[in-house]
């Protein structure tokens, strides 16, 4: 009996089958036995039964050692054979030095990019909210009746807290500077003034002390974050229950917050700009306190709007019903109080309010980097297309010898995968130092003032994308190659086989998508430059450089009359424009491009105002003598302020040209009156023209202004200008000296160069820009790769033929005509494609391009040429090689 | 039957051990190891022929022997085993550790009575 048939691998088997076949067999071959000796057929069984056992128990025992067995070796097979793969591949990898570099350079650029990227969503839109059951928290806004969402006023917000049934928890917060003194330099500090209720309501632990509590706060009481902890007092373990003076009043601190506790400032407009770096209770009522930090009573106030609220939802409410219930109160309100600054309340997810603005600029970025990566995928898989072309034989050997399609789809797709996480590991390393360089570049209300880092999820997310990468890119040859083997490609004697043109067929597809994936990028880079490139030309209508700003903050009984304000003012200004170097020295409550902005509906005289929605609106600037000439703004009629426009004196305004445009067209705005409020006395005289600015930044175009005297109505706070030489920081030290001589408590916040603003207002379409054309440039270099390497393959794989053709005289344009045709057709085919996605994709940029529009034609054509370019440009080195085939050596 | 019972207990364990020698001559089916055995063993060991079967799948198990399913001279399916390399290995160590724990204890059997210490 020898062993005949093939040896058993089979992996399902029915064991149950099998060993009854095999008992089977011995009880009839015993018995048997037991018939030659001579015993009647019944008997001759029974005997052999009994000499064999409990059949059923002893079947019952082999079977469940046959499928034990049978369940380990389907594991540690599958384990053996993944390894085996693996280091199959690495094997082939290095034995391929260049075309492995290639490939993992691609993809490492590919993945790298997505990485840095996922970084920044990661921590832009991804990081938990460091408070209790974040997302259970919404913001609760006025509605004017622009539309507009805005501050509230204490008696609206008074009336929407009580309203509310949706609601677990409310807290009102006003921001305010506090000057903080003793221990060092004077140092303004942004703050936050906020109902008792704040700290509940967010649900935030601290780090150290006990921060105040609902309807239990000591007035005098104060709570530090981490940051101004650790800065300002040396992150002093004892600091909780020390007195430290703020706005010259003392202050108990009560506790310290974690270091991950993030509040950003709150303002109308979503964003997410650091914020507070520490936190009050409120003044009488426990309404959060105005700006100048007096102890008035504001309950009831229904004038000043500069309230934000959070609030907590109940357990079940919606932020849709809460917005719809605040929604319907704000109406009410509106209407039992006219006139108190709203039409209406709306309230907003804490999400939608932090990060709703970063969103879409991000989204654009993770569309752009995961076209870049499918680019590079498509390069990678043409790539394992050509050397998959060389390994023909070797695979059908192997199918030969008794691998299956589906083994050698698996070993091609584990091949792809070891290449693509080869790549994720160059990935991570240009994605750690793109981070570094993105943290830097991110604009402040992308990421706050956090760094960016590789953390878990980032790494989870590269190693992803790299196994998504390694399926996708491998599974075209593998399919291709399997098949191929299946064909049989051991008789092939080298001549082009059908296996080979079709992988030439999907190699060609590969291009053209690389090709119309690379079109569509390089249009939207295209857009995106050109208009980062006409924000940076716009004219804002001031002469932006060698100008000094700083913030003033007045406290005290000093901020408490204007009369006192002025006069301080008015002295700093006088010193300031004595300081040498200084050319000029003006002041401003609020300065354009990038300060503070201040609104104000307005009644021209004689202008028709037939309801409360109809009241024009302007730019609301207070302003001091000698600001429009120190901030090169031109005075185009009339005269400027004057110290004599005093509040005993007659109102007067200047306006800019657009206002003058906008209210009195062909007429002549000077002399003419207005009023900020039905309920005023006296007209307002308009006594200037200035000229236009843009007060929002280069993007928002000028609107109308109007500028008052400061000697008229002033605030405890003002913004001072100083024209300077060319070396604005060489002045710097002179004002600090000149503004200390004057009151040595007094800090100089915000000390910036106008063109340091500037810089800031356009830092998100730079990153934008920027971004999108590095990967812009990425995309079309990789492509060019592409195409080069197809075309020096197809050349390749036609030497044969380009020498019979030579051989038999057909001349070299002939050839370069050939090779040329096949490329630009590609080329066509896939920029044709390319451009029309592009027209469909460009709209989501609708918003974020200034003054250039997404369909714009010279974009796509300056595409379309540059596309063309690099096709021609890939294909030159393929062409000279074909040209110098050697008919001889070919042939032989 | 209780005695007899205890001895192939004891035994079971080289049960392994003589398939595989049962194998070493080359390929046989189940039935065939059990007449093996019971000729060598004057029908002394395998009171339950069963008892062989689930051995010899665990010995299958182990990669020790190899099994194919042929067509025997009664022209019916049979399970034929067949000693792997392994299995080869396995025997040889399997005698060798034998040998030396028969001559260890045949040697302490046939020791004399140790001389007194003064």
């Amino acid at each position: 009996m020898s062993p005949a048939g093939r040896p058993d691998r089979r992996i399902w088997r029915d064991t149950r089958a099998e060993a009854a076949e095999e008992i089977a067999f011995h009880l009839e071959m015993r018995a048997r036995d037991f018939r030659e000796r001579g015993m009647s057929a019944a008997d001759a069984d029974a005997a052999a039964r009994r000499r064999f056992g409990n059949v059923e128990t002893i079947s019952r025992q082999v079977r469940a050692i046959d499928d034990e067995s049978a369940r380990q070796k389907r594991r540690t097979g599958m384990w053996t054979d993944f390894r085996q793969d693996v280091i199959y591949a690495l094997r082939g990898l290095r034995r391929a030095p260049s075309f492995t570099a290639v490939a993992v350079l691609t993809l490492a650029l590919g993945i790298g990019a997505n990485t840095a990227i996922f970084s920044v969503i990661n921590t832009a839109l991804l990081r938990p909210l460091p408070y209790a059951d974040g997302d259970r928290l919404v913001f609760v806004w006025n509605v004017r009746d622009s539309g507009q969402t805005d501050n509230l006023g204490p008696g609206r917000m008074l009336d929407l807290q009580r309203g509310a049934t949706g609601f677990s928890g409310f807290a009102g917060i006003a921001h305010i500077s506090y000057t903080l003194t003793g221990a060092g330099d004077p140092e303004r500090i942004p703050g936050s003034s906020v109902s008792s209720s704040f700290f509940d309501v967010l649900g935030a632990r601290p780090l150290l002390g006990e921060p105040f509590h609902t309807n239990a706060a000591d007035p005098s009481a104060v709570v530090l974050s981490h940051a101004l902890w650790k800065r300002r007092f040396g992150a002093d373990p004892s600091i909780v229950g020390r007195t430290i003076a703020l706005n010259g009043r003392p202050r108990v601190v009560l506790a310290v917050m974690r270091p991950d506790f993030f509040w950003p400032s709150i303002t109308a407009r979503p964003g997410a700009s650091p914020g507070p770096e520490l936190w009050v209770p409120g003044g009488p009522g426990d309404i959060p306190r105005t700006a100048i930090d007096e102890d008035r009573d504001m309950t009831g106030n229904r004038n000043a709007g500069y309230l934000r609220a959070v609030a907590r939802l109940k357990p079940g409410v919606t932020v849709a019903q809460a917005r719809a219930e605040m929604g319907a109160l704000g109406d009410r309100i509106s209407r039992d109080h006219p006139g108190d600054g709203g039409r209406s309340a709306t309230a907003l997810a804490i999400r939608d309010q932090f990060f709703g603005p970063v969103e879409r600029p991000l989204f654009v970025l993770a569309g752009v980097v995961t076209l870049v990566l499918a680019i590079a995928c498509a390069n990678v898989a043409g790539l394992l297309l050509g050397r998959g072309a060389a390994r023909r034989r070797d695979l059908a050997l192997r199918r030969a010898l008794g691998a299956t399609r589906f083994r050698i789809i698996r070993q091609l797709l584990t091949e792809a995968t070891v290449l693509s996480c080869a790549g994720a590991v160059a990935g991570l390393a240009l994605a750690w130092w793109g981070s570094t360089a993105l943290s830097a570049m991110a604009p402040a209300d992308f990421i706050g003032d956090q760094p960016l880092h590789l953390d878990v999820r980032v790494l989870a997310f590269a190693l992803a994308v790299s196994v998504v990468c390694g399926l996708a890119f491998g599974a075209v040859p593998a399919l291709q190659l399997s098949r191929d083997a299946l064909a049989g490609a051991l008789a092939e004697g080298g001549a082009r086989s059908s296996g080979s043109r079709r992988a030439g067929r999907a190699r060609d597809v590969l291009v053209a998508i690389e090709i119309a994936v690379a079109a569509v990028l390089l249009v939207g880079s295209t857009l995106f430059v050109n208009s980062f490139l006409r924000l940076t030309r716009v004219d804002v209508g001031l002469d932006t450089h060698n100008l000094i700003t700083f913030d003033v903050n007045l406290t005290g009984e000093r901020a408490q009359f204007q009369a006192k304000q002025v006069q301080f003012y008015e002295a700093l200004q006088q010193r300031l424009a004595q300081v040498p170097g200084v050319r000029a020295a003006g002041a401003a409550a609020t300065l354009p491009i990038g300060g503070d902005d201040f609104g104000t509906g307005f009644l021209p005289e004689g202008y028709p105002v037939p309801d409360e929605a109809s009241v024009p609106r302007a730019g609301y600037q207070v302003v001091a003598p000698g600001y429009f000439a120190a901030m090169g703004i031109t005075i185009k009629a009339g005269r400027d302020v004057r110290a004599s426009d005093t509040r005993e004196a007659a109102p007067v305004a200047l306006v800019n040209e657009a206002l003058a445009r906008e209210i009195w067209p062909g007429q002549d705005p000077l002399g003419k009156r207005v009023k900020f409020d039905s309920t005023e006395t006296a007209w307002t005289t308009v006594v200037g023209v200035v000229s236009d600015i843009r007060h929002l930044g280069p993007s928002v175009p000028p609107r109308p202004e109007i500028y008052q005297p400061d000697s008229q109505r002033s605030f405890p706070f003002m913004a001072f200008v100083v024209r300077t030489g060319p070396d604005p920081y060489s002045v710097i030290p002179s004002l600090r000296r000149a503004v200390a001589e004057l009151d040595p408590t007094l800090p100089l916040a915000g000390l910036k160069t106008m063109d340091e603003h500037l810089e800031r207002s356009l830092s998100k379409p730079r990153f934008l820009s920027t971004l999108v054309a590095v990967f812009g440039v990425l995309a079309v270099t990789l492509a060019l790769v592409g195409i080069y390497a197809m075309m020096a393959w197809s050349v390749s794989e036609r030497r044969q033929e380009f020498a019979i053709r030579l051989a038999l005289g057909a001349r070299s344009p002939l050839l370069v005509r050939m090779v040329l045709r096949k490329a630009l057709l590609l080329a066509g085919a896939g920029l044709i494609a390319g451009l029309v996605a592009a027209r469909a994709a460009t709209g989501v940029l609708t918003g974020l391009l200034y003054g250039i529009r997404p369909t714009d034609p010279a974009a796509f054509a300056a595409t379309a040429g540059v596309i063309a370019l690099v096709a021609l440009a890939a294909c030159y080195v393929p062409v000279r090689r074909a040209l110098r085939v050697s008919p001889v050596s070919l042939l032989r | 039957m209780t005695d007899r019972t205890t001895s192939v207990d004891l035994l079971q364990g080289t049960l392994a051990t003589l398939i595989l020698k049962s194998l070493s001559w080359g390929p046989l089916h189940g039935y065939g190891i059990a007449r093996w055995i019971e000729q060598i063993t004057d029908d002394e060991l395998l009171v339950e022929e069963g008892s062989l079967y689930p051995a010899l799948h665990r010995l299958q198990a182990r990669e020790m022997v190899s099994s194919q399913w042929t067509i025997s001279e009664t022209n019916r399916k049979v399970r034929c085993y067949s000693l792997t390399e392994q299995g080869r290995q396995q025997l040889r160590a399997e005698l060798s550790r034998w040998e030396k724990f028969s001559v260890a204890v045949s040697r302490a059997l046939s020791a004399r009575r140790p001389s007194k210490v003064v």
